[in-house]
């Protein structure tokens, strides 16, 4: 007997069995009238946005928290003139104690930050003396197209080879690909970068070896511009795109190695189906709503992994940015970064969870 | 509503029953071989003294030596012997997979069990922390926690866990909940045994297998992440981290247009790779004990066109 589930903020619970109507164990599902299931949709896309929304608030909270509740005072060591990281401009000082302000008390604190955020104001940048947003509207671009192509390639990569590989399963091609992906998931994606540099761009020099464009080229077209960009994307991207890959094609292969047996793909087979239809309409089509629940939970790696890569290619994205905060231990960047990558995480995930609930004939289908 | 979850009971899928595959004479696991390479790093760190030639902070010869008899992995910048940075690095890594690794599944398991047996709101309420938690990208807030808390050891290791634990606490709850309706659990509450007693008595010995497999998989995690920040610069200064050795070897400007990278960059890649090779595999082995379906699927024989 087949169950009906509802997906709920990720967690599958049961919602009632579909009913046997002809007696003899087979199910006969009904679907619900169109409204309906638009009403379900809807309840379903409000529910995720304010499950995210609260999300959000805790991300903001917990920025708020963690200067104050660790050990240690951020600003002790910007006063005293024999520490490394004495800020000597008193401009500068006085931004970073209105930052903490944390001579007022904790609500009054709270509150402040709060309507400063709501504001879009993240702070100022201690070490670059200019505002943190400003200095993250420079990085962020970079990162969201490094991501952006290393989890689309990564999804289409692993998507047709998983189903590949469960195809032919046990055969030489699949075997192969399980190991090398099993490989490729164990390694962080800074090793990845590292081996990828020293192949293409060291021991076989086609690649450009760091940053995003040639240092002070002028281009006789915006096309040569292009050109440039997409060559210095490259081995970013291939790093990414290899730490992405593992998890999303292991899932797609034994997810469709799960369903090859069931009755529906013999019928498929027998009507004469061509090969393609089976693998992509019949078998791959289950894998597709587990991919997409995978995709979301990998947009969090994505951008931990991009941290890495850019930091290894100086890349200037966002990892670039951390890196050189983390040397001057410039707080406010590094709290701005991680509310920009979180909020960014949240949103996509938002997204997916939207197209989810399209997607899944499940939801708002009745039995 | 309830908490009771229906046991999915899983439909046979395999086109040819158990019987017919034909039994291949069994070949030493992939889960050997994810121990072996442990070893050789658990026998590195253990003696990792005798090991190497120098200490960590030793400058022990002249800067940017070729690997040589006297520095088998040559010297950086400042002439410290690498092969001793990378020997001590093995401690590091080994301390992360075991301090941070037991942290985690520690308080995953115990969030898990308490959710999973005392089921109704707490459940409700501490899988949606796990939720948040899942969602919320944490190599960004491992930064700016490891750069409030300092670059300790142990400090690196608490914050790794405490934003690691999430997916053992999911694990180990699915399993509490399937255990929550065996007949001799049940025969156990009925006779008036406390939750503290069951759950010692009768819960914990039958997590143990997954807890074990979810340890695998969050020592591998705290290795690189531990890497990962040192990397970034956030790891402990004092001690020698495989991370911090390539972070080192890229932040020197010629690093590529001399050979340094063969002996400097190189190694610690391939040491931290191997361990979470090592890892992973152990992980494999365990997987297969656990849901034997999987490693059926990983060795099925191809379908009869």
């Amino acid at each position: 007997m087949v169950k009906a589930m509802v997906r709920s903020s990720g967690v599958l619970v049961p919602s009632g069995g579909a009913v046997d109507l002809s007696g003899i164990g087979s199910t006969l599902t009904v679907d619900a009238p169109r409204s309906l299931r638009r009403l379900t949709q809807f309840r379903a896309a409000a529910r995720a946005i304010v499950l995210y929304g609260v999300t959000l608030f805790a991300v903001v909270t917990v920025i708020f928290a963690i200067p104050r509740a660790m050990p240690g005072d951020p600003i002790a060591a910007r006063e005293d003139p024999t520490d490394s990281l004495y800020v000597s401009d008193p401009a500068v000082r006085e931004r970073m104690l209105a930052y903490y302000g944390l001579d007022k008390p904790l609500v009054v604190q709270y509150r402040e930050y709060l309507g400063r955020i709501v504001k879009g104001d993240l702070g100022w940048s201690i070490s670059r003396n200019m505002p943190v947003r400003e200095l993250i509207g420079k990085h962020l671009p970079w990162t969201l197209m490094l991501m952006g192509t290393a989890l689309a390639l990564s999804s289409a990569i692993s998507f047709l080879a998983g189903i590949g590989a469960a195809w032919r399963r046990g055969g030489a091609r699949d075997r192969a690909l399980v190991v090398a992906m099993t490989g490729a998931r164990a390694m962080p994606e800074y090793a990845i970068a590292a081996v990828l540099v020293i192949i293409f761009a060291v021991l076989w020099p086609i690649l450009p070896l760091y940053g995003s464009k040639t240092p002070f080229a002028e281009y006789a077209s915006p096309l040569a511009l292009v050109v440039d960009v997409a060559r210095h994307l490259v081995l970013p991207a291939a790093a990414l795109t290899l730490g992405l890959m593992g998890n999303k094609f292991l899932l797609v292969r034994n997810t469709t190695i799960g369903v090859l047996g069931e009755d529906y793909m013999v019928l498929a087979r027998a009507k004469g189906l061509s090969d393609r239809r089976l693998k992509f309409h019949h078998a791959g089509r289950n894998a597709l709503l587990p991919f997409l629940t995978v995709l979301g939970i990998q947009v969090g790696f994505a951008v931990g992994g991009s941290v890495f890569v850019e930091s290894v290619f100086a890349y200037p994205g966002m990892g670039t940015l951390i890196l050189r905060a983390v040397e001057q231990r410039d707080y406010p960047v590094l709290e701005g970064c991680f509310l920009t990558l979180a909020t960014t995480v949240l949103i996509v995930n938002l997204l997916i969870e939207l197209v989810y609930a399209r997607l899944d004939p499940r939801i708002g289908s009745t039995s | 509503m309830t908490a009771t979850i229906a046991p999915t009971v899983e439909p046979a899928q395999d086109e040819t029953p158990a019987a017919a595959i034909p039994r291949r004479r069994r070949r030493p696991g992939i889960g050997w071989l994810g121990i072996f390479f442990l070893a050789v790093f658990v026998g590195m760190a253990l003696f990792a003294p005798r090991l190497a030639g120098y200490r960590v902070t030793e400058l022990a010869g002249e800067p940017l030596e070729s690997p040589g008899p006297g520095h088998l992995l040559g010297t950086n910048l400042v002439g410290q012997d690498v092969a001793s940075q990378i020997v001590y690095g093995a401690r590091m890594s080994l301390f992360m997979a075991i301090v941070a690794g037991g942290l985690t599944v520690f308080v995953g398991a115990l969030v898990g069990m308490i959710a999973g047996w005392a089921g109704g709101r707490t459940d409700a309420v501490l899988m949606r922390v796990v939720d948040l938690f899942l969602v919320i990208p944490s190599l960004p807030l491992l930064i700016v926690l490891g750069a409030y808390a300092g670059p300790s050891m142990t400090a690196i290791a608490v914050i790794v866990a405490a934003t690691a634990w999430p997916p053992s606490a999911r694990v180990i709850r699915s399993q509490v909940l399937s255990l929550r309706r065996r007949a001799h659990l049940q025969a156990s509450v009925g006779f008036g045994a406390r939750n503290t007693h069951v759950l010692r008595r009768h819960v914990m010995p039958e997590i143990g297998l997954i807890a074990a497999a979810s340890f695998v998989g969050a020592a591998g995690r705290a290795v690189m992440m531990e890497a990962g920040l040192a990397f970034l610069g956030l790891g402990d200064p004092t001690r020698a981290s495989w991370g911090r050795l390539m972070r080192d070897a890229l932040d020197f400007d010629a690093l590529f247009n001399t050979s340094a990278w063969q002996w400097w960059l190189l190694p610690p890649a391939v040491c931290i790779t191997f361990f979470l090779l090592g890892l992973t595999f152990l992980g494999v082995a365990l997987e297969q004990r656990i849901n034997p379906r999987l490693a059926r699927h990983a060795t099925a024989h191809r379908r009869p066109r």
